[in-house]
């Protein structure tokens, strides 16, 4: 099979990339990735993208290190058995001290262990097929067609108001 | 719960409102009745619980508002404005202040006390005439805020009566220009929130834990404002949550306004619950009995041990287990109910710090119908002003704004 080309269209407007997101789905070409200079909410929505499972790792994170706190504080105590002012050695009205600043550890650890695993970093490949105005003041949306469609979503992309740039095939396997 | 007053907007359906004022009438008709009978301690009781909890929730929705302003935020949208509904109860809060002064003696324990040097600070005169005063200067700059507030949103074309007018001819006094008011309510706001700091922990202190006047807690204050701040958010959204109900998309409360707002719920709860633990850590480090019988009589010994645990549960765990959700702080039905229940859990808390002081050596906790009917009561008064305001100034509704 020859190698499928690969067309950015350029643009300059917000709801045009939200245009041009939605009828690429619908149509026979690959919608690939969206480059913008700025995070924007309405291209996350037109991108349909799963819910993030940081919050998971976060919350497992928490519920460790409360545990673990609360855990390390008690082993503690209890390694030396001294009574202090009249207190309980395990004293857990204090103990909620350590054990929430451990949560909060746990959850940040957590969060950390999250984003290095969920959100595919770090990343080597975004500038295959990458064009510099997308840090500039164009977002650009990346599509991949088989060489033979390329007119069509060339058209494609200018009827949705973007210009148009077309990258030369690069040879090794592009996993994008 | 407030679920009439969007009714009561619609003029035509005014008949469920008239429910409120029903519920009024049976909880005057139980405070009297509670006070011809041999206890009249404990109507006197149930009617400072009350005052407290429904005074805060005003207090604390309109700082809302204030707080917007000053940070000049944009998220809560239309969710600010509404907020300033909760004024219309002020003038109710101040009269039920007034009566208080008739059930000084069932409510004051400490009133025949050897008070060993705290009797000029607790004595009825200056008690009554610092509240009195703070609570005054506090609902003034309240109104002065609202009066702003109002006059950027007024809509001529709004069916007009008496009050409308009477303030319509106001502001033609006032300045005209939009920079200028929104300066005003930046001063107003602010010192709103000042005295909303400085009165509330007034109020916290001579009213709750004067109680049990050898007991000090220098926090004290504090966690009374930021309890009131926390109901005043579950009010809010209650409200929110019923108007969303009522007129659905139309109304300009999106599923993003409940999460943003249940967030700062979550947040408040969790403060609430902080300012609790740090006294409870300095008291239990101290360990001296003049501070700690407080602490013990409440959370260790029957029958109020239970009640805190409830209070914990109800106020604490529970929220913060279910506000963990995203998607539950979405659901206007869900926040409503939560919101609710929190509310009710801190009516209870409220019992749990007064009832002890009040009612001494009880087998169990001094809770039965009457309570219910004269908190029933409070709710209807509520409802009716904030209901009241709504329909006088339907501008405060973003969807009369939208249509």
């Amino acid at each position: 099979m020859p190698p499928k080309r690969h067309i950015m269209g350029l643009f300059k407007s917000e709801d045009k990339v939200v245009a041009a997101i939605n009828a690429l789905k619908q149509s026979s070409y690959e919608f690939i990735r969206v480059n913008t200079p700025i995070p924007s909410h309405k291209i996350m929505d037109a991108l349909k993208l799963k819910s993030s499972q940081v919050g998971w790792f976060t919350l497992c994170g928490g519920i460790l290190g409360f545990i673990a706190g609360f855990a390390l504080a008690i082993f503690t105590a209890t390694r030396w058995n001294l009574i202090v002012s009249g207190k309980p050695i395990i004293a857990i009205i204090p103990f909620v001290v350590v054990g929430f600043e451990v949560t909060i550890l746990g959850a940040v650890f957590g969060n950390v262990i999250g984003l290095l695993t969920q959100t595919r970093l770090p990343s080597f490949r975004w500038f295959k097929y990458y064009d510099a105005r997308c840090s500039g003041e164009h977002f650009g949306v990346l599509a991949a067609c088989e060489p033979m469609q390329e007119d069509g979503l060339k058209d494609f992309f200018q009827e949705q108001g973007a210009e148009v740039r077309i990258f030369e095939t690069i040879k090794e396997s592009p996993q994008l | 719960m407030i679920e009439n007053d969007t009714k009561n907007m619609q003029i035509n359906q005014t008949k469920a409102y008239w429910v409120f004022f029903i519920l009024v009438a049976i909880g005057v008709a139980t405070f009297i009745f509670g006070l011809a009978s041999g206890h009249p301690e404990r109507a006197w009781q149930a009617y400072l619980i009350n005052f407290l909890l429904w005074s805060a929730i005003a207090q604390g929705a309109v700082l809302f508002s204030t707080v917007m302003h000053i940070t000049k935020a944009r998220w809560s949208g239309p969710i600010s404005g509404l907020s300033e509904s909760f004024t219309a109860f002020f003038p109710l809060s101040f009269i039920l202040f007034l009566l208080l002064f008739l059930g000084r003696t069932h409510i004051f324990p400490w009133l025949h006390e050897d008070l060993h040097g705290k009797e000029v600070w607790l004595n009825i005169p200056f008690l009554f005439w610092r509240d009195f005063f703070g609570l005054l200067i506090l609902y003034l700059l309240g109104f002065a805020y609202l009066f702003n507030a109002l006059q950027l949103k007024f809509d001529p074309n709004q069916p007009s009566g008496k009050i409308r007018k009477y303030i319509y001819n106001a502001w033609k006094q006032n300045h005209r220009d939009p920079e200028r008011i929104k300066g005003r309510m930046t001063i107003y706001g602010g010192l709103y929130i000042l005295a909303f700091a400085v009165v509330l922990c007034l109020i916290g202190f001579d009213l709750v834990m004067s109680m049990d006047p050898h007991w000090i807690s220098t926090l004290f204050g504090a966690y009374h404002f930021v309890k009131s701040f926390f109901i005043g958010l579950g009010a809010l959204i209650i409200l929110a949550a019923v108007i969303r109900l009522k007129q659905g998309e139309g109304s300009g409360i999106k599923p993003n306004h409940f999460h943003d707002i249940g967030k700062l719920f979550f947040g408040f709860c969790l403060l609430w619950a902080d300012f609790f633990y740090v006294q409870l850590m300095v008291i239990y480090y101290g360990n001296i009995p003049e501070e700690t019988h407080y602490v013990i009589v409440r959370t260790m010994l029957a029958p109020w041990n239970k009640l805190a645990w409830a209070v914990f549960i109800i106020c604490f765990i529970g929220p913060f287990f279910i506000l963990l959700n995203q998607r539950i702080k979405t659901k206007p039905v869900l926040m409503l109910t939560i919101c609710s229940i929190v509310i009710v859990g801190i009516w209870l808390e409220h019992l749990l710090l007064l009832g002890p002081a009040l009612s001494h050596d009880v087998q169990s906790i001094p809770l039965n119908l009457s309570d219910g009917l004269i908190s029933l009561g409070f709710l209807g008064l509520m409802v009716i002003a904030v209901g009241y305001f709504l329909k006088v100034f339907p501008e405060a509704v973003p969807a009369m704004e939208n249509n």
